[in-house]
């Protein structure tokens, strides 16, 4: 655990530190670029509260990915499937009309079902037709991009405006706001409390896990994996769906042209630099998070294009992985030469 | 004879901290034959890799002719004249012979394009030149292996080393092949080649070698003259104390039928029959075990006992129990399994030793489980883990380390009693001992004569013959898919079974 | 039999940068290396297509420097993937990830626009007309008049054959993905082998995007390579490296582009957009079918 922690750090601090050679030479200062962003993510309360309320796409669908990772089934499907979330979520609060305390877990519920059911069609094209899941799950992204494009530029189409887009969602579906803080965060605690529960102390959880790191072992071992495998896509399904219906209830409260943009990438991105862990990846996604918080302000205080995040994001990533292995090596490596020359005669 | 290579004072430690060669000096002379033998893990085979280049060496020199060489790479190693022929056979399977042969050595024309004609032109040429009998058209996924491992040698052949290394050559062949690729070696040797193989049957060594050096937990124990040594002696330099060559099995009497296999077949996606009408008894209280060259069925007969591949037709039962349909969970409440290979079969090296020691007991027996079966309980995987550790005499740290911080030894260990405890009544073990030390070894028959003991009915399968001797009651031969010997094991002898092993009928 | 001409062409049009993409995974793929960056690359190689028509007036700098923004990346996974030894698959993801942030966060720091950049300065790839070719009956409005990165596309899968079949260096390249501890150990370095095939592989997507943003349209807009990386890898997968069958199969992807452009006066173009990715599930189910492998 230590040395993930650590070879976390000195990897951001490494990617910080490109980050800043960078900035250097196209003429920016670094220490007031960064000093920016954190300042607007992370110092004050209305930074912080934001940077929670933005943490929770990208955690749920680090989630998502990361439990798919460690259980086997490779499900990059996670853009489509908040997608689907968001939409059947929005479809549910435009049509039905019910008091808050109903409206808000009905919706919620939807837009699992809407992950659920995406992530569901690749199971299944899997489980019949035995096509590779990391193929089809990132077709259905593309599908379901253009799927709910149609949808709401025709039948869920608000007359009044004038780029596509749904109406409002009754405002009993609204998440509340408490302060600065959204309770969309709450929801997100709980479903990591949830499935933390289920990976790491539920017997079904087990199974996924050994089967992720050896399914012929957990074959042998009388594990039903072709069970198993439905029940993770759906499950990590769901959570990106969930993702989505929050990005609608706890934001616009419609669903817009662009929602979710790159948000279920960066879940992709954040289960890897975690290595699937989960507690990793809520930590990942609070840092990514900050990041993409505070690159408004950043942008605002030292005109660095916010773009620039992305940037940084990805070279985190690549230091953080490849330090992780190499940081292993190197120490082994140390540790056997010390060895040998104690040996010599 | 003069002397070609030297190695001097020769350590090389694998992170972090496995010591596998501890300041070895040896040297190795032209025109002569130099076994090196040792238990597994002695370090034989880590020595010869560095003076290959495969390994690097962390202190000590290397001298070739007099002149230092330190080889960072075997195409160093290969250029000076040493050439390397490995365990398992690395070739390219869907290459022709020819192809395997010139690559990395190809003849092209100017614009890189391989000169097809020039290059079988080459290869024929050495073929004939050392009277190997190959067809150098054919693929490698298509001869057997013993010619795949003639293809090996007359790779390096093809680019004039002087030296061959042979890593345990003979542990792909059986008895019948054996002779040949010694004659062979001979015939090098005569033509002024050395020859250095690494190998831990000593008969074998004695017969074919002129010097032995002999090596035991990294370290240099002797170099003998091979007509001035005897097995026991070798073999008290690579133990470290007096062993024993016969085995103390008693005379079984077994039981009732526990176990039956009747008319399996099992046909391949090309449509081969891979298993035809094989038919298996075990009862309680007998270790039966099957020979085979492999590639014969055992693949398959294993994986078709376990429920991994679908069966054309045939019955399986244990205890009378139909089991031919059952899914793998319904067999494993019968059926006890030790796979050949633990990395890939028989654990998931990177969980811990709990997670490891849990499975299938974790939906077989109902106290490992809370909340009807949903979630784990921790308190009694625990208690089960010690029971093990202590049972089974298993070196570990702590139980959340992962499992392949075990020893190999200690690894097998922790299968076995994991397996075991399963309390079944058929015990089904594929190669249980490969790659182990000798006291590993020794320990493992042990257990297994316990549980026969325990009137437990025990399929063995494995390619040491010794072993089969050792502790079977009754052998099997497996040959091309079918059973053609069932032999009590004490009317028969080696030689019998590596004839029928090869040939699938009686001499 | 002019709708049917346009079809051919915009198949044709729709495909090149699919093939060429898929080209340069297939060496890879014959290498051995789990290589999901092809989409990275296109995306890198059409940003610095634009960049380089732009600034030096020429198409022909535009393609140089396609090809050098391209290696970029090829280099950066060379550098993670064989020389650190991280995983393949996560240095990909990772690839793509920055190469659509970098060349996002540079088109708004040079050109000074969000979205998409489209200038008249935009020098794009000629077409070429052969006269001999375009005296034929029929076929003389297909075989003439394309663009020249299409014509340098068929000699490039005809030169991907001959490499990869005929020459030294394809047997060790394929000897490098069957079984690579056995190159090794004939004396040639599997990684050395690796490496050039990623530069390959970089060299022709860097032509797949110089391709898209200086052929098929003349502009670089956010994420233009829009999942055709993905459709390549797809490619690679179902026909198992043979250059002509990914010509074929690019063949039928650049179809299903057009097929949808020609829908679209019948179905809304969300749908039509559509067709690609379909088409893509509708191949994998087809090669799914028949490969259905013993799972053991």
């Amino acid at each position: 655990m230590q040395r993930k922690l650590i070879s976390g750090i000195i990897g951001i601090f490494i990617a910080l530190l490109i980050g800043a050679i960078i900035m250097l030479l196209q003429g920016y200062n670094p220490l007031q670029t960064y000093g920016a962003l954190f300042n607007f993510s992370l110092f004050g309360l209305f930074p912080l509260a934001t940077t929670l309320r933005n943490s929770v796409p990208l955690i749920l669908t680090g989630l998502s990915a990361s439990v798919a990772f460690a259980s086997g089934p490779i499900n990059l499907g996670q853009p489509g499937q908040l997608l689907m979330g968001a939409l059947f979520a929005t479809v549910g609060g435009l049509y039905l009309d019910l008091p808050s305390w109903l409206l808000i877990p009905v919706l919620l519920f939807l837009s699992m079902l809407g992950g659920a059911l995406w992530s569901g069609v690749a199971a299944m094209l899997r489980k019949w037709f035995n096509m590779d899941e990391f193929i089809t799950t990132l077709m259905l992204n593309m599908i379901a991009d253009f799927f709910t494009f149609w949808a709401i530029s025709y039948p869920f189409f608000d007359r009044s405006a004038y780029s596509p887009m749904t109406p409002q969602i009754n405002t009993n579906g609204w998440l509340p706001i408490w302060g600065e803080f959204n309770s969309n965060v709450i929801v997100m605690i709980l479903a990591f409390i949830v499935i933390y529960f289920v990976f790491n102390r539920l017997t079904a959880g087990y199974e996924w896990r050994i089967t992720g790191q050896n399914s012929l072992f957990a074959r042998l071992g009388g594990i039903k994996i072709d069970k198993n495998y439905v029940t993770v896509m759906l499950v990590t399904g769901a959570l990106a769906g969930l993702a989505g219906g929050l990005v609608v209830m706890a934001g616009p409260h419609r669903f817009l042209k662009g929602l979710g943009a790159n948000y279920a990438w960066d879940g992709v991105m954040i289960a890897v630099v975690a290595n699937n862990g989960l507690i990793g990846t809520l930590l990942y996604g609070l840092f990514f998070s900050a990041m993409q918080t505070g690159s408004l302000g950043m942008e605002l205080i030292t005109a660095v294009p916010r773009e620039f995040i992305q940037v940084l994001q990805a070279v985190t990533v690549l230091v953080i992985v490849a330090g992780r292995g190499y940081l292993d090596i190197v120490i082994d490596k140390t540790i056997a030469r010390r060895k040998a020359r104690e040996r010599t005669v | 004879m003069q002397v070609l290579i030297e190695m001097k004072d020769i350590i090389k430690v694998f992170p972090p901290n496995v010591v596998a060669v501890d300041n070895v000096t040896t040297d190795f002379r032209i025109g002569e034959i130099h076994a090196i033998v040792g238990e597994n893990g002695a370090g034989k085979s880590t020595l010869m890799k560095v003076l290959y280049g495969l390994e690097q060496h962390d202190q000590g020199e290397i001298l070739l002719q007099g002149r230092s060489v330190h080889f960072q790479d075997p195409g160093e190693a290969i250029a000076r004249g040493i050439g390397m022929v490995h365990q398992e056979i690395l070739l390219i399977p869907q290459y022709t012979v020819w192809e395997n042969i010139v690559l990395g050595a190809e003849p092209v024309n100017f614009i890189g394009m391989i000169d097809r004609d020039r290059a079988r032109q080459l290869v024929q040429k050495k073929v004939d030149e050392f009277q190997f009998n190959l067809n150098i058209d054919a693929k490698i996924d298509d001869i057997s292996v013993a010619a795949a491992q003639k293809v090996e040698i007359l790779k390096l052949l093809y680019r004039n080393v002087s030296v061959l290394i042979l890593d345990e050559p003979t542990a792909v062949l059986t008895p019948q092949e054996i002779p040949q690729l010694f004659n062979e070696l001979r015939r090098l040797r005569d033509h002024g080649h050395t020859i250095l193989f690494i190998s831990h049957h000593l008969e074998e060594v004695l017969d074919l070698s002129d010097r032995i050096t002999v090596m035991r937990k990294g370290e240099k124990i002797a170099t003998v003259q091979a007509n001035e040594t005897s097995k026991t002696e070798l073999a008290q330099m690579m133990v470290g104390r007096t062993v024993l060559f016969t085995s103390h099995r008693e005379k079984s009497t077994p039981g009732k039928l526990i176990f039956s296999l009747e008319n399996l077949t099992v046909i391949d996606a090309a449509h081969h029959k891979r298993l035809e009408n094989v038919n298996i008894n075990v009862h309680e209280g007998e270790i039966v075990g099957i020979a085979g060259v492999e590639g014969n069925g055992q693949f398959e007969l294993v994986n078709s006992i376990m429920g991994l591949i679908p069966t054309k037709q045939g019955n399986l039962k244990v205890n009378d129990v139909n089991l031919t349909k059952a899914d793998i969970l319904e067999r494993r409440r019968y059926i006890s399994f030790v796979s050949q290979n633990r990395g890939k079969m028989g654990a998931a090296v990177k969980a811990s030793i709990l997670e490891n020691v849990m499975m299938t007991h974790h939906r077989l027996n109902p106290h490992f489980t809370i909340w009807k079966g949903l979630m784990l309980n921790d308190q009694y995987a625990r208690k089960f883990t010690g029971q093990i550790e202590q049972q089974f005499s298993v070196i570990m740290d702590r139980m959340d380390n992962p499992f392949r911080s075990l020893s190999g030894g200690n690894q097998q260990k922790v299968i076995l009693g994991r397996e075991l405890l399963l309390d079944a009544p058929f015990v089904l073990l594929d190669q249980p001992t490969r790659g182990l030390d000798v006291g590993s070894i020794e320990y493992v028959h042990e257990l297994i004569l316990k549980m026969r003991e325990q009137k437990r009915a025990i399929f063995l399968i494995s390619a040491d013959l010794e072993e089969l001797f050792r502790i079977a009651d009754r052998i099997l031969v497996l040959h091309r898919g079918k059973i053609v010997a069932d032999l009590p094991t004490d009317q028969t002898d080696i030689e019998e079974v590596g004839y029928l092993m090869l040939e699938g009928k009686e001499q | 039999m002019n709708i049917i001409t346009g079809l051919i062409n915009g198949m044709i049009s729709g495909a090149t940068p699919i093939l060429l993409a898929a080209l340069g995974g297939t060496f890879t793929f014959y290498a051995g290396i789990f290589n999901i960056a092809m989409e990275g690359m296109m995306l890198t190689g059409a940003f610095f297509a634009v960049l380089g028509s732009y600034y030096f007036d020429s198409w022909l700098m535009g393609i140089v420097c396609a090809i050098l923004g391209s290696l970029v990346m090829a280099l950066i996974f060379i550098l993670f993937a064989v020389i650190l030894k991280t995983d393949e698959f996560v240095t990909g993801i990772a690839l793509n990830l920055f190469a659509l942030g970098a060349t996002t966060y540079m088109m708004r720091q040079i050109f000074n626009v969000k979205g998409a950049f489209s200038n008249p300065g935009i020098v794009s790839i000629p077409r070429i007309h052969i006269p001999l070719l375009a005296k034929i009956p029929f076929l003389g409005d297909i075989l003439s008049g394309q663009n020249l990165m299409i014509y340098i596309t068929v000699v490039i899968v005809i030169l991907s054959s001959f490499i990869i079949f005929k020459t030294r260096f394809g047997l060790r390249l394929r000897a490098a993905g069957y079984n690579a501890p056995s190159l090794d150990s004939s004396g040639v370095p599997s990684a050395k082998i690796r490496t050039w095939s990623l530069i390959i592989c970089g060299v022709l997507c860097g032509l797949a995007g110089a391709f898209l943003s200086l052929g098929y349209v003349t502009l670089f807009s956010e994420n233009m390579s829009a999942g055709r990386g993905w459709i390549s890898l797809a490619a690679v997968i179902l026909v198992n490296g043979n250059p002509w069958g990914i010509a074929l199969i690019s063949l039928l992807f650049g179809f299903t582009d057009g097929l949808g452009l020609l829908l679209q006066q019948y179905m809304p173009s969300q749908f039509t957009s559509m067709v690609p990715y379909i088409a893509t599930l509708i191949a994998l189910y087809f090669y799914s079918i028949q490969a259905r492998k013993r799972r053991i």
